[in-house]
């Protein structure tokens, strides 16, 4: 096999430069991200991620229905909202942390679906602080692929995997 | 936007030598090279023929072939135990001069005797195209134990293979700090995901990031000052770097709902390619060290993610390059982004599913995992021949691996 290796580059990035330089008018909105200004930290346009809790803490899990998502989506769908309003039926008045644990189907490469799961985590969290729990009291796992819940390598079981667990943390 | 990001990328094309027209043919930059092999102890000659043999194969510089119509000859050399020590003697002889090239004794631990081939490879490799040898490297890598995940390291040919964790939880995406002396990797001992430095000799371990919620993807700048990595402790997963001991923390990206994973430097330091998927689908982009606007590196296939930025030393055949993992259909492959085009071109892709992409410090060579029939192993692509090879087989599933300084 014959490679042309890599291209004109320079050439190649100077003409790849000009191209780019329409963005110039783009809205910052459409921009990935960024802080233009000097990065600061805090406000990321989310609700900052409840502390974890206490060493030593149990963990019970199973109490409640995992929520599950959609292929490669961080929506929490319409029809899971009743499982969250169980939860936070609960969680509101209950003094013990909530650990909300994300998880991805095997798909996908290992360390996106660790940002895929965290993101899971994160927009159940949201629907549950919406529902009256404290923020500071649900804190956030991403398991990425490394926990399924179906060991199967199809989409009745890929679909059981793309979920979010509860875990309640207590003393 | 990015102009200081495009301006920098154009400098790396710039400061690279290689982006003049170089076509390679296979095989084109290969030279002949005859291993005559050694006298003494017939095991540990043979053992020291063969790991030398294989690595100058590896090396991806050699053809191995007869004396007669070799460029370049090791004479018969010879091997012996001596106190405690293997003592190997090497002459290589260019054919067409008839002058020694290399003349060598080489005494080591006598439990190192591949060591001691390695050193010898790669005095070869430096004698010969005036690059550095990669056959004394390490890759570290995630070996699967049962239900756990644990950090492996190896030498770069796939033997020796050491277990640095036994902490039967989830340790994953290892990274070397630039002098070889420490890993960090996302550990869950702790249940929740945190950053941990692992001192490599001495075992010493500290936890460098245990911020709420997803702690990983940890890389250190190449002056070894600096640690990009991706934090959720603000509500969402996003970029952020630290100084390498920790504190000082900065965050880079604001792209709620989108995430941010998989850190990589430029070989300058200045600017980090990473993944967002903020606009759909996840794709490589880059910011510049200190913030600002992000600039899109791809485009296509749909999905690109693992992107590891090479670091070539001057004088190295390929400039350098942003490995990734794509997926196209339900497959993956690496592709391998150079700036030239926001598509990127397939180097590896049969056979299974190709991730995880980590390149040796020559810019040349990337460590892989490919998985067929949902197990995992660990090969070697010379990007400039394109010829792989599968790395011995360690028990258990091998991915994530990150080839070291």
């Amino acid at each position: 096999m014959r490679t042309r290796i890599l291209f004109h580059l320079a050439l190649a990035v100077c003409v790849a430069a000009l191209a780019t330089t329409g963005c110039k008018s783009r809205k910052k909105a459409a921009q990935p991200g960024g802080v233009s200004s000097a990065p600061t930290l805090g406000d990321a346009g989310g609700i900052e991620t409840g502390s974890r809790p206490p060493e030593g803490s149990t963990y019970a899990s199973g109490r409640y229905a995992p929520v599950y998502f959609d292929f490669d989506s961080t929506a929490v769908r319409p029809s899971e909202l009743p499982k969250l309003q169980t939860v936070a039926a609960d969680m509101r008045s209950a003094s013990g942390k909530l650990i909300v644990e994300g998880h991805a189907d095997e798909r996908g490469t290992a360390e996106y679906n660790r940002a895929l799961g965290e993101r899971r985590a994160q927009a159940t969290r949201e629907e549950l602080v919406k529902l009256g729990v404290p923020a500071d009291n649900i804190s956030t796992v991403s398991y990425g692929e490394e926990r399924a819940a179906d060991p199967g390598h199809d989409e009745a079981a890929w679909s059981k995997n793309r979920r979010c667990d509860f875990v309640v943390a207590g003393q | 936007m990015g102009t200081s990001i495009k301006a920098l990328l154009l400098l790396l094309a710039l400061a690279s030598p290689a982006f003049a027209q170089v076509t390679v043919s296979k095989g084109a930059v290969k030279r002949n090279f005859a291993v005559t092999g050694f006298a003494g102890d017939s095991a540990l000659a043979g053992q020291v023929t063969d790991v030398l043999k294989n690595d100058l194969r590896l090396s991806g510089d050699f053809q191995l072939s007869p004396a007669g119509s070799a460029e370049y000859v090791q004479q018969q050399g010879t091997v012996r135990i001596e106190g405690g020590d293997v003592v190997v003697e090497c002459v290589v002889v260019a054919t067409a001069s008839k002058q020694a090239v290399l003349s060598k004794t080489y005494r080591y631990n006598a439990q190192s005797v591949r060591q001691v081939v390695h050193r010898l490879s790669d005095d070869i490799v430096q004698t010969v195209t005036g690059q550095r040898g990669i056959a004394q490297t390490k890759i570290a890598f995630v070996v699967r134990r049962s239900n756990a995940k644990e950090i492996a390291v190896m030498d770069y040919d796939g033997f020796n293979v050491r277990q640095v964790t036994t902490d039967r939880t989830i340790n994953v995406r290892p990274r070397w700090s630039p002098n070889g002396r420490k890993l960090v990797y996302t550990s869950y001992k702790s249940r929740f995901p945190d950053v941990i430095e692992h001192e490599v000799f001495t075992g010493i371990r500290r936890r460098l990031a245990e911020f709420p919620g997803l702690n990983t993807g940890a890389a250190y700048s190449p002056d070894g000052n600096t640690i990009a990595l991706t934090l959720s402790r603000d509500g969402n997963p996003e970029l952020y770097t630290m100084d390498a001991g920790g504190g000082n923390l900065r965050r880079l990206t604001r792209t709620k709902p989108g995430a941010e994973s998989s850190p990589t430097w430029s070989p300058d330091g200045q600017t980090i390619a990473y993944v967002s998927d903020s606009r759909g689908s996840p794709q490589v982009y880059l910011i510049h060290r200190d913030g600002g606007e992000p600039t899109r590196l791809t485009v296509s296939p749909a999905y690109n993610t693992e992107p590891d930025w090479s670091r070539p030393p001057a004088g190295a055949p390929l400039p350098p390059m942003i490995a990734v993992t794509s997926q196209v259909g339900n497959r993956f492959q690496i592709g391998v982004a150079s700036g030239a085009s926001q598509e990127v071109p397939a180097v590896a892709s049969d056979g299974g599913d190709c991730q995880d992409p980590s390149w040796a410090p020559n810019g040349r060579h990337l460590v892989f995992s490919k998985t067929a029939n949902w197990r995992s192993r660990l090969y070697v692509l010379d990007v400039l021949t394109r010829e792989q090879i599968q790395l011995p087989a360690v028990d258990g599933d091998a991915s994530e691996p990150a080839w070291g300084p």
